[in-house]
């Protein structure tokens, strides 16, 4: 019995029950305390993060504001595109990913290009591998389609819509529509409380960023509940606090003056040269319906839609083109306007009253003046104002200069007058000022020496004279209506997307030139000459039906590439700029043209006949638009609610 | 066997705080499993019925195992501890692959975890060795190295596949029996001092990468919020989001919304505690603890050592899995997979609980029972 109660002996063991029990209180107590803290004294933390858990703001992306011209045709839009995301850490290399390629269609090359930037990226050990990253841009309608059907074989895989610009006229125009970049970081923080956000495409160039503020409307955001899949859910009532939801404001659409047509007509017209600009504006409105630069860019291939590295490439060869693609020859170039200058020089010596136009001199091909010579294009023989225009002898307006006292400061004054060597204040993109040389600016540039040489240069628009292609169709424009010289206008209209016009620009004068109406028509006449006389410098370049005065132009080019460049690149840099300027009809003037060819040569042989083809594009689609054939109406946009130019 | 008179009066002796206790919480379990896997689709959303299928057969068991005196399993101790040892090395031969650790057998569509049955196994084999331990001086380490062998070889054969939580519990049932017992205090500071020194050891060489890092999250919570650390947080902002009241059944956003990856697995409790806030958690907690110390009141008045530990053994598994699984959850101890009694799904799980329970009940009601007759010793 001993043995038995020895093995059952319960007593070793008694007192420690209470210490066992104590401890395991204790225990819990320590439990129930680490829960007050949690459920009462930290529980507004947890509540908040809870919250935020399911709570998700989400924003409503806006859409951008069409850009049309004048007759209502799409000249930029915005067109969904489609982004495939992936999270690198979460694809399944083995399974998954070779579904995924073929889902997608791609090449042997791409896949392996990608297939590298996963590999790599799930190698190394930065954070990016567990983050979606943007493993193609624009994928195809079919391709998105399919993907989304397969959606749930694809887990780690992402299809997001994202717009992005488009201009359907490409080349045409890029210029003065511009185009769409990510906005940079520095940009970013000023422009982060005008609602801007990391990844955002914000207008770079042209319209698209001078009228940023108009085009890109409100983003809206809206508070959904998401689960830890960030899966949406339903409901959230009682959980959302109100407001739950701000509607996104689309942003405005833009009316321009521009012609797409025209556009299309200046960019045919000028196949055949390198490099130039064409300007063609509204004589009695200063409305500008044709402004296009070459050799032009393609914008849909800047703005987004098309991969980082296709943007980079286009970038890289929009800078290093020797023809300089990205700088807009019609507004942002200062040219010296050769001929094309000389009725400003003639108006202000017959304003001044130092010459009489029925004067005569004589051209024997050069003028000596002082140790120089100055050339003229061939012997003019007897010259009078008005052939001195239209057959553009340099002699001629050499004489004003160095013996009837027309001096800088008389012709900068006049050019001035004429805007010229004035910034337009288009408002789209910088402009070059250009310049209109005086005496004292002269002496100054030439360390207190002045010359009487550089009047000379100064009559025939040559030497320091610069101006841009916009200032002289817009002072051409001016000699053409009698002297009202226009605020240059490109944007006309401001419309909801919906159509309705919120704001419409009247055209602004600039300023009234005050010129005696006979010295302009005098003028006037000469350029109807230049044009249409057989003597005249444009006469070979003339195009039936197309009625115009002009001048043609042909510019020194000032800074000549030193020998030793390759010769192919000498001879085309080294060559004069081609020059035409004029307007159309000669009898109440509807346009003003001005066409620059760089490098070109001789205006009349290479500027003369690109004018006359727009101008000629120019009134055939009047003639088409104009609901009785043969009465033009340029200004007057046929489209609703535009109300009618003056 | 069973000797009518004592059958029939252990049957007056029903432990009626022990079952109501039991059954307060298994109640609870289910409706909150119900919530739980309300965030489910298709056949998981339905694992609270399975949970009652459990707990009926769990019943049955353990009613079964009411009726045989506990004293019959004295002499069973070996023989079951060696099949559960045996069971657990089944398991590295038989065992699938489920999310990296191998911790089943399966026939057909049963499966079975030797791990939950083999905490059942190892009391009944320390209380028998206790039971025939005449000792009642101190012990020395020397004397326990038999039990703690007992309790290392299948605690090794469980942490290699692996199994941190139910090794854990496997070492605290061992070390909640040894403190009954009298070991002398220089013992008890040899083997403090030892398990201090093996520490690093054990860190480096036993425990597994993600073992370490559960422990590291567990240090710094912060750090890795969106992966390791993904349980951990989300969890102890599910309770704290419970507050006083809580916000009510089924209205729990954690859990609503998927922010609690195993809540019917590991973490119920965040569920619960969201549902049904500080109020709730106490109620609980109070009838773990009660369940716990009745279990020690069972043990200090068996009549037997066989029946104290079996008593102080079973309350410490219950009593471990409650401390643990709230503690991982709140945030004061690591992650590891230990499951809360009645309230974490699982067939194993249960019927262990519920033999557990079963057993202390035997005890209890057998307190008053006659010594065996000294023929049957």
């Amino acid at each position: 019995m001993s043995l038995v109660v020895q093995r059952s002996d319960v007593s070793e063991f008694r007192r420690r029950f209470r210490w066992i029990a104590l401890g395991m209180a204790l225990l819990f107590l320590g439990l129930i305390l680490r829960l007050f803290q949690l459920q009462l004294l930290e529980s507004d933390d947890s509540k908040a993060i809870a919250r935020e858990n399911i709570v998700r703001r989400v924003t409503l992306a806006t859409t951008r504001g069409i850009i049309r011209d004048r007759n209502g045709k799409v000249l930029a839009e915005s067109r969904p595109s489609y982004n495939l995301y992936v999270v690198p850490e979460r694809i399944d290399m083995q399974n998954v990913w070779p579904k995924l390629v073929d889902y997608l269609g791609v090449g042997v090359d791409e896949r392996a290009r990608l297939e590298t930037l996963l590999t790599n990226i799930r190698a190394s050990d930065g954070p990016r591998k567990s983050q979606q990253i943007l493993l193609k841009e624009d994928i195809s309608r079919d391709a998105v389609a399919t993907l989304r059907t397969h959606d749930a074989e694809l887990p780690a895989v992402d299809v997001v819509p994202v717009p992005v610009r488009s201009y359907p006229y490409e080349e045409v125009g890029a210029h003065v529509l511009g185009y769409m970049a990510e906005v940079d970081a520095e940009k970013l923080s000023q422009l982060r409380s005008a609602g801007y956000v990391e990844g955002d495409r914000v207008g770079a160039m042209g319209i698209e960023r001078a009228w940023e503020s108009y085009l890109r409307g409100t983003r809206g955001w809206e508070k959904v509940l998401v689960d830890a899949k960030g899966r949406r859910r339903p409901g959230g009532e009682g959980i959302i606090e109100d407001p739950r939801r701000v509607d996104p404001i689309p942003g405005r659409d833009l009316r321009l003056t521009l012609d797409a047509e025209i556009q299309r007509a200046i960019e045919k017209a000028m196949r055949g040269e390198l490099a130039g600009g064409v300007a063609l504006v509204d004589v009695r409105t200063g409305r500008i319906l044709g402004l296009y630069s070459k050799p032009s860019y393609d914008p849909n291939a800047l703005s987004g839609g098309s991969g980082k590295q296709v943007i980079r490439d286009a970038f890289r060869r929009l800078y290093s083109d020797p023809l300089k693609p990205a700088l807009d020859k019609t507004i942002a170039g200062a040219y010296p306007p050769g001929s094309t200058f000389k009725p400003f020089t003639a108006l202000a010596a017959l304003e001044k009253g130092l010459i009489d136009p029925r004067a005569s001199t004589q051209c024997r091909g050069a003028l000596t003046f002082g140790k120089r010579t100055f050339r003229c294009t061939h012997v003019h023989g007897s010259t009078d104002l008005h052939k001195g225009i239209a057959e553009s002898c340099n002699v001629y307006f050499y004489r004003l200069a160095a013996e009837l006292g027309v001096g800088m400061d008389v012709i900068a004054e006049m050019g001035q007058r004429f805007g010229l060597g004035t910034r337009t204040g288009l408002g789209v993109n910088a402009e070059a000022q250009g310049r209109m040389p005086t005496r004292a600016w002269m002496t100054l540039r030439n360390k207190g020496q002045f010359r009487l040489g550089f009047g000379l240069n100064a009559a025939i628009g040559q030497g320091a004279t610069t101006v841009t292609v916009l200032q002289l169709a817009l002072a051409y424009a001016a000699l053409a209506n009698g002297g009202t010289l226009y605020q240059p206008q490109i944007v006309r209209a401001v419309e909801t997307s919906a159509g309705t016009v919120v704001q419409e620009f009247a055209p602004r004068v600039r300023r009234q030139i005050d010129v005696s109406p006979e010295n302009l028509s005098r003028v006037q006449k000469a350029l109807f000459a230049g044009v249409n006389s057989e003597a005249g410098t444009a006469y070979k370049a003339r195009v039936l039906g197309v009625d115009m005065a002009g001048k043609t132009g042909t510019a020194q080019v000032s800074h000549k590439l030193a020998r030793g460049a390759e010769a192919e690149r000498v001879w085309y840099f080294n060559r004069e700029h081609a020059w035409f300027a004029g307007y159309s009809p000669t009898r109440s003037p509807e346009v003003a043209v001005v066409v620059l060819v760089e490098h070109g040569g001789a205006g009349g042989k290479h500027a003369a006949p690109i004018a006359f083809e727009v101008v000629r594009a120019y009134q055939e689609l009047m003639r088409e638009r104009s609901p009785r054939a043969g009465v033009t109406s340029a200004g007057r946009a046929p489209s609703k609610g535009q109300g009618s130019a003056p | 066997m069973i000797r009518g008179d004592v059958s029939g009066r252990a049957r007056d002796h029903f432990d009626w705080p022990l079952f109501i206790a039991a059954a307060l919480i298994a109640v609870l379990g289910v409706v909150n499993l119900y919530s739980a896997t309300s965030v489910y689709s298709g056949s998981r959303s339905e694992l609270y019925i399975s949970q009652v299928y459990w707990l009926v057969l769990g019943g049955i068991l353990g009613g079964v195992l009411v009726a045989i005196d506990y004293r019959h399993l004295e002499r069973l101790g070996y023989v079951l501890y060696a099949f559960g040892v045996f069971s657990l090395g089944l398991v590295f031969v038989l065992a699938r692959d489920v999310r990296g650790s191998s911790r089943w057998i399966e026939f057909g569509s049963f499966r079975f975890q030797p791990s939950e049955f083999m905490k059942i196994f190892l009391v009944i084999a320390l209380a028998k060795f206790l039971h025939d331990d005449p000792r009642s001086e101190g012990r020395t380490l020397k004397d326990l190295l038999v039990p703690a062998v007992l309790t290392g070889v299948p605690a090794l054969l469980i942490l290699k596949q692996p199994d941190l939580g139910t090794a854990t519990i496997l070492t605290l049932v061992f070390l909640t029996i040894a403190a009954v017992t009298r070991v002398r205090w220089k013992s008890v500071a040899v083997f403090v001092a030892t398990v201090a020194g093996a520490a690093p050891i054990i860190w480096s060489y036993v425990l597994l990468d993600y073992q370490r890092d559960r422990i590291t999250v567990f240090l710094r919570p912060e750090d890795d919020i969106l992966h390791r650390g993904w349980h951990a947080h989300h969890s102890r902002v599910a309770i704290g989001n419970g507050g006083l009241f809580g916000n009510g059944f089924m209205k729990g956003t954690q859990n609503q919304f998927n922010f609690l990856p195993d809540q019917f697995s590991d973490f119920p409790f965040p569920v619960y505690a969201e549902e049904w806030g500080f109020v709730g958690t106490v109620l609980l907690i109070l009838l773990y603890a009660f369940l716990s110390l009745w279990a020690i009141r069972i043990a200090s008045l068996a009549k037997d050592r066989f029946g104290a530990v079996l008593g102080v053994g079973c309350g410490a598994i219950l009593f471990w899995h409650a401390l643990i699984n709230i503690g991982m959850t709140s945030g004061v101890l690591p992650v590891v997979g230990v499951t809360l009694p009645l309230f974490s799904y699982g067939g194993s799980s249960v019927t262990t609980v519920m033999m557990a329970i079963a057993l202390l009940m035997n005890v209890s009601m057998r307190r008053y029972s006659a010594v065996p007759a000294p023929d049957r010793l």
